[in-house]
């Protein structure tokens, strides 16, 4: 069935992902070229292209990371083609460096940089506000609050950037990514095939002499835009009274349903900003004239509300201004970290309004009262049945225990850190369980009998571990890197990366092989094992703690909700709990040590769920009394 | 779509990663969407599918995607503790439909920690809300032919009790309308048997 993000009627409404909205956004637009590094809250939109290309007339591709994917990008808007890059929030500092660039040189074709900023830190080691980077590279910023318009913005983002030749930010949050919501279709452009590149080297080769003037050019061009904020249809101003309510990104979601909660819709007067950088200061001057108090609401960072305080002081309004800045007379109702939600506008609305405020009575699980239930269990998430990480975890701990440091990183094995496999002590972002390892390393060598592993997957080691493994020879550093390679990219949906030979779309038909790359970096002490294989999993580990430098353990096992789906791996047995458990008294040692999901205890016995078991029997062998039987096929 | 009437409504629905929390609540949306309704709703994903805890939102004449304690009109456990816990989203007096059979966190399968009885659950919900049904989703989803489609029970038993703007038949059409053949058959299977289930 062909979908309606590629071939839907125009006129025609259909409930989408606020993800799925930007991609149709793109579509309509005219897209020509989409580069991505995945990662939550951004990776629906990149899925769906990469789902999609047999339908589109586009080209795509996952990049290796995002600071590659904005290059590859930027390369393609230089040849004049109509390009989105997509990657989340903390991406954009890895595609940082071309990014700041890139406004200079300009986007000929027009590039649209989506950056998923994720406030409340669902999915996130950290809740940056990268709307700061709009101001920091110079660069137009769109921020969407419903499905509709992430993909009307997606489409007028793009357009503006062909137009301008520069690149625009669209900036989302999660809320709005993973919100869905009704979005009426439009007819998509078909744009004539990229121009291909243009020599002008004045305009794009950022030596020192041209990169001045491109600076100036930019700066020039800011201020210009300035008037297409202020005539933007995403801004816009309603409602009338001397109480004003400036409101960007998904802020105007919560304002509007606080107003209409609160009975006060037309009764205060509200700027809805969509097009939010460059500040549309003609139309905010507009706006503040005749108010006696202003509410800025944006979360995180107090951006706009700096921004309007500046223009205030400069137009020499005596308005008072209220956000998140504390201090003087505008104590700050509003806070610098999390998400907001319509009761938290609420409450604002209400205080600035002079209202009293209003409790929201809620029902209360009543969670520590211990006569009705005790305090409630907690479901954290965990490694899945049969998850390959669980197994090399095991074995690494088993041989170096407690005392050893293990630096981790980011996907699924990141799970590792809940007992009882415990296996990761610190973590800074991509790619850094090697480097930050190493350092870790190097700084205690001089205490005895301190062994540092570094445990890194496979997408994120092409991402940027293996920078860290070059620098860790080059510097000679002393660590155990575990590649824990599932033969895909686990957490954000099995995305591929240049180590698979299988994605959800068919053969990789290019495979970097990880060890023949580490081979060829010349490291000497190199295992691999398949860490279901527990006996020589332990071996190889045994081998490589007797030995100093950098060492590398490659644990190669496919991800075994991905081997299911695309290698159509059947399942031929499951273990079962012998009726020997417990002759030689309560034992439990695979519910301490394994966490396995698949095991539970059953009136005192300790038992396994067929259903959940994936068959990898790395539990028979830890316990004479787990036992392998035909299983139904799944 | 403006000139219907813009009742509010918010329902809140709370699962655990992999059991189709999200897959419900889609149905759901596009279901008020056919009825001609202004709909948003929400869901936070990212760790959902390694069996943690899933919750999502549906809203009916609202902007925003998000619910918050005391918001919700509905809540939707499709799993008995995490009705519990996510109470505190129930705006008192309002309405939960819950299933009664359990998916076990981790803890507590291995007896490491306590679960409360569904009596006790029971009790909890009866406190703050004005109306309840339970639902044994899992073992209905499995009568109708698929263990997911439980979830679908506990939409056709919120259909029926005439809670929504809509009736079953919406329902019904939606699901038809966007699954395939063998899929929906189960699952319109699955509304009945919830839509029927005693009171």
């Amino acid at each position: 069935m062909a979908s309606p993000l590629i071939s839907g009627t125009p006129g025609q409404t259909h409930l989408l992902l606020g993800n799925e909205a930007i991609v149709r956004g793109a579509v309509e637009a005219g897209i020509q070229f989409i580069s991505c590094y995945p990662g939550t809250p951004s990776s629906e939109v990149p899925d769906t292209f990469f789902r999609l290309a047999p339908e589109g007339a586009y080209t795509f591709e996952y990049s290796v990371n995002e600071k590659v994917a904005l290059e590859i990008g930027g390369g393609a808007t230089l040849a004049g083609a109509l390009t989105l890059v997509t990657m989340k929030h903390v991406g954009v500092n890895v595609a940082a460096d071309p990014l700041l660039t890139l406004a200079y040189t300009g986007a000929p074709g027009g590039l649209v940089l989506l950056s998923a900023d994720d406030p409340g830190c669902h999915s996130s080691q950290n809740e940056q506000d990268n709307r700061i980077y709009a101001r920091l590279a110079g660069l137009p910023c769109l921020e969407p609050a419903t499905a509709q318009e992430a993909k009307d913005m997606t489409a007028a983002a793009l357009a503006l950037s062909r137009e301008l030749g520069a690149p625009v930010l669209l900036r989302t949050t999660t809320r709005v990514n993973h919100l869905r919501g009704p979005v009426t279709l439009a007819e998509p452009l078909v744009l004539p095939a990229p121009v291909g590149f243009q020599k002008n080297a004045s305009r794009f080769v950022p030596i020192p002499a041209f990169a001045r003037p491109m600076h100036l050019r930019l700066l020039a061009l800011l201020e210009t835009l300035r008037d297409r904020a202020d005539s933007s249809p995403f801004n816009t101003i309603s409602g009338a009274g001397t109480v004003g309510v400036v409101a960007s990104g998904i802020s105007r979601a919560y304002l509007a349903d606080a107003l209409q909660e609160n009975s006060l819709e037309g009764q205060v007067k509200v700027l809805d900003l969509g097009f939010t950088y460059p500040l549309p200061e003609k139309l905010i001057e507009i706006f503040m004239t005749g108010l006696s108090t202003l509410l800025v609401l944006e979360e995180l960072e107090p951006v706009l509300e700096t921004e309007i305080r500046a223009l205030a002081q400069k137009l020499g309004l005596s308005l008072t201004i209220i956000g998140k800045m504390p201090g003087g007379k505008t104590p700050g109702h509003l806070p610098r970290f999390g998400e907001f939600s319509v009761g938290l506008v609420s409450a604002a609305l209400r205080s600035v309004l002079g209202l009293p405020a209003k409790t929201v009575a809620a029902c209360q699980a009543d969670t520590t009262d211990a006569n009705v239930c005790g305090p409630l269990a907690n479901r954290p998430p965990n490694l899945c049945a049969g998850c390959p990480h669980r197994a090399t975890y095991l074995a690494v701990r088993k041989v170096y225990g407690d005392a050893a440091i293990y630096s981790s990183d980011i996907g699924c094995y990141t799970l590792g850190i809940l007992p009882p496999l415990r296996a990761a002590d610190f973590l800074l972002c991509m790619g850094s369980s090697i480097s930050a390892g190493s350092g870790v390393a190097k700084a205690s060598s001089h205490l005895k009998n301190q062994d540092v592993i570094a445990f890194i997957g496979d997408s994120t080691f092409f991402h940027s571990g293996i920078t860290g493994l070059v620098n860790a020879l080059f510097n000679r550093h002393n660590l155990l890197v575990c590649i824990l390679d599932n033969r895909t990219t686990a957490m954000t949906g099995h995305q591929p990366n240049p180590g698979v030979d299988k994605t959800n779309q068919g053969d990789n038909p290019v495979r970097v092989d990880i060890e023949k790359l580490v081979a060829g970096l010349g490291i000497e002490h190199f295992r691999k094992v398949n860490p279901l294989n527990h006996k020589a999993t332990l071996k190889a580990i045994e081998e490589l703690k007797g030995l100093t430098g950098v060492r590398v353990l490659l644990a190669e096992e496919p991800c075994p909700l991905f081997a299911r789906r695309a290698y159509g791996k059947k399942q031929t047995q499951v273990a079962y709990v012998a009726e020997s458990c417990g002759e030689k008294g309560d034992c439990g040692d695979c519910l301490d040590i394994l966490a396995c999901p698949a095991f539970y205890k059953d009136g005192g016995k300790v038992a396994i769920d067929p259903l959940l078991c994936s068959g990898c029997m790395l539990c028979l062998q830890l316990c004479p009394n787990i036992k392998a039987r035909k299983g139904d096929t799944k | 779509m403006s000139a219907l009437p813009q009742t509010r409504l918010r329902i809140f629905m709370t699962g655990v990663g992999g059991q189709g929390t999200l897959t419900a609540t889609t149905l759901l949306a596009r279901t008020a969407l056919a009825a001609g309704l202004p709909v948003t709703s929400g869901e936070i994903h990212g760790m959902a599918q390694r069996g943690g805890v899933v919750e999502s939102t549906l809203l009916i004449g609202c902007k925003s995607p998000k619910i918050g304690p005391g918001e919700a009109d509905i809540l939707l456990g499709f799993e008995p503790l995490e009705t519990l816990r996510a109470l505190s989203y129930l705006k008192p007096g309002g309405l939960v439909l819950s299933s009664t059979e359990y998916l076990p966190p981790l803890s507590v399968a291995c007896g490491r920690e306590a679960s409360p009885d569904i009596e006790a659950i029971k009790a909890k919900v009866a406190a703050c809300a004005g109306q309840a049904r339970f639902l044994p989703c899992r073992s209905l989803g499995l009568q109708a032919g698929a263990v997911q489609s439980g979830n679908i029970a506990l939409l056709g038993a919120l259909c029926a009790m005439g809670a929504l703007p809509f009736g079953l038949d919406v329902l019904a059409d939606t699901v038809r309308a966007t699954m395939k053949p063998t899929v929906a058959e189960v699952n319109i299977k699955a509304m009945e048997l919830g839509a029927a289930y005693p009171a």
